[in-house]
């Protein structure tokens, strides 16, 4: 009987050896499901009031509160990018001198620290960066109308997409963030995906657009 | 020294209570292979995969030969992922991402059995049981890589029906096959429950 017992066992336990236990689910995503896309939006924005952007040269690189501004090939690719859906949403491009309606940021974010980012938090840190003298408003600030990004800890680096709203900054005193979109997950910081990404910013924003 | 004595005097004063009980026919141990199936919001809201990675567990003490009493353990792992989509995730906010959900349940129950013909000398034995005890839950969630994670401790009772097929008329051990529904409250991402309809397989023998 004993014996017949330690066979049952024993089939027992391979067949719960061979279920396995727990099934990790980052074991199972692929690097491109591994990709989140973030966009908020100021409700009280009219986007089809704007009709020019500009947008620099560079990308500001934002590094644990430091930051610093940086031109290599993935920036480039994403400074492209985001002239192209701005182009397709119907804003024309103009110099920073030309008095534009809106201003865009292209940021990419490395954070060492682990910890919680809305978007309060990230402009708390990271506010300044783009002087506001830059785009010719010297001594104002920048405003945030509308609640942060969701709570999620930084673990790696990021790219966020801005849209400052200079066509009212006079009046309001203060250069509104009318737009953000944030990229976050595996191989973001690759030229050959540079598109992609913020083709996916543009397209779960449908409604900026000034057409 | 004279305290450990006391205590090891105690141990084997209980283990040989224990085992004396063991030869009076009266505890019994059951294993089983456990594949679940998630229902009403845990299968609508949360994940609807059955899952195939559980295992379960009691033992129990023969009160006399149509009940008997115990403790239950178990442990299942459910996991679901969703394709792309785009979540609308507060005003103004849309977040689009592969949303994975993996929950881990480890219930800890006292556990009553009826055995309706354990007064004959059959084979086949039908049986049905009731739990409840506290359910160990592991919940996390993740948006692409980035994941939330939560732990609680919730009531878990459980229904089942089922039958003991023995080795033979004077044999205790054998083969189980059986089904359990567990009701499991908890309230987490808009799930209202984890509860489950489980099918078990699984050995049972004597402890002796």
């Amino acid at each position: 009987m004993s014996t017949r017992i330690l066979l049952l066992c024993t089939a027992f336990a391979a067949a719960v050896a061979g279920t396995g236990c727990t099934k990790q689910p980052l074991d199972h995503i692929s690097q491109d499901e591994s990709r989140i896309y973030i966009t908020n939006f100021d409700s009280t924005a009219n986007f089809k009031s704007y009709n020019t952007y500009t947008i620099s040269d560079s990308v500001a690189v934002i590094s644990d509160q430091s930051h610093k501004m940086e031109s290599g090939s993935t920036d480039q690719a994403y400074l492209a990018a985001v002239k192209k859906y701005m182009q397709q949403q119907g804003y024309t491009y103009v110099a920073r001198t030309a008095n534009p309606d809106l201003a865009v940021n292209v940021n990419r974010i490395y954070n060492t620290t682990s910890g919680v980012i809305s978007y309060g938090d990230y402009w708390d840190y990271y506010g300044g960066y783009w002087d506001p003298f830059y785009y010719g408003y010297g001594g104002y600030g920048y405003g945030i109308p509308y609640y942060g990004y969701s709570v999620y800890s930084i673990t790696e680096g990021a790219m966020s997409v801005d849209l400052l709203d200079l066509k009212n900054a006079a009046a309001k005193k203060e250069i509104n963030i009318i737009w953000t979109g944030l990229i976050r997950g595996s191989g973001i910081f690759n030229t050959s995906v540079a598109d992609a990404q913020v083709q996916a910013l543009f397209t779960q924003s449908p409604y900026l657009t000034n057409k | 020294m004279k305290r450990m004595n006391i205590v090891l005097t105690a141990c084997i004063l209980l283990l040989a209570a224990v085992s004396a009980k063991a030869q009076e026919g009266g505890l019994k141990v059951d294993l089983y292979y456990n594949y679940s199936n998630p229902v009403g919001s845990f299968k609508n809201n949360y994940i609807s995969n059955s899952s195939p990675r559980g295992v379960a567990g009691d033992v129990m003490y023969n009160i006399n030969r149509q009940w008997s009493a115990g403790l239950y353990f178990g442990y299942q792992d459910y996991y679901q992922k969703y394709p792309r989509s785009t979540y609308h995730t507060a005003p103004g906010e849309d977040i689009s991402a592969v949303v994975s959900n993996s929950v881990q349940t480890a219930p800890f129950m006292a556990k009553g059995v009826f055995t309706p013909l354990g007064n004959k000398l059959s084979i086949v034995q039908p049986y049905i049981s009731a739990a409840a005890g506290v359910n160990f839950i592991t919940d996390k969630q993740y948006l692409g890589q980035f994941g939330t994670s939560n732990t609680a401790g919730r009531f878990i009772a459980q229904g089942g029906a089922g039958v003991q097929i023995n080795f033979g008329r004077l044999s205790d051990a054998g083969i189980t096959l059986g089904a359990v529904y567990n009701y499991a409250p908890y309230n987490r991402f808009g799930v209202g429950s984890l509860n489950s309809i489980d099918f078990q397989a699984g050995v049972h023998f004597p402890l002796r």
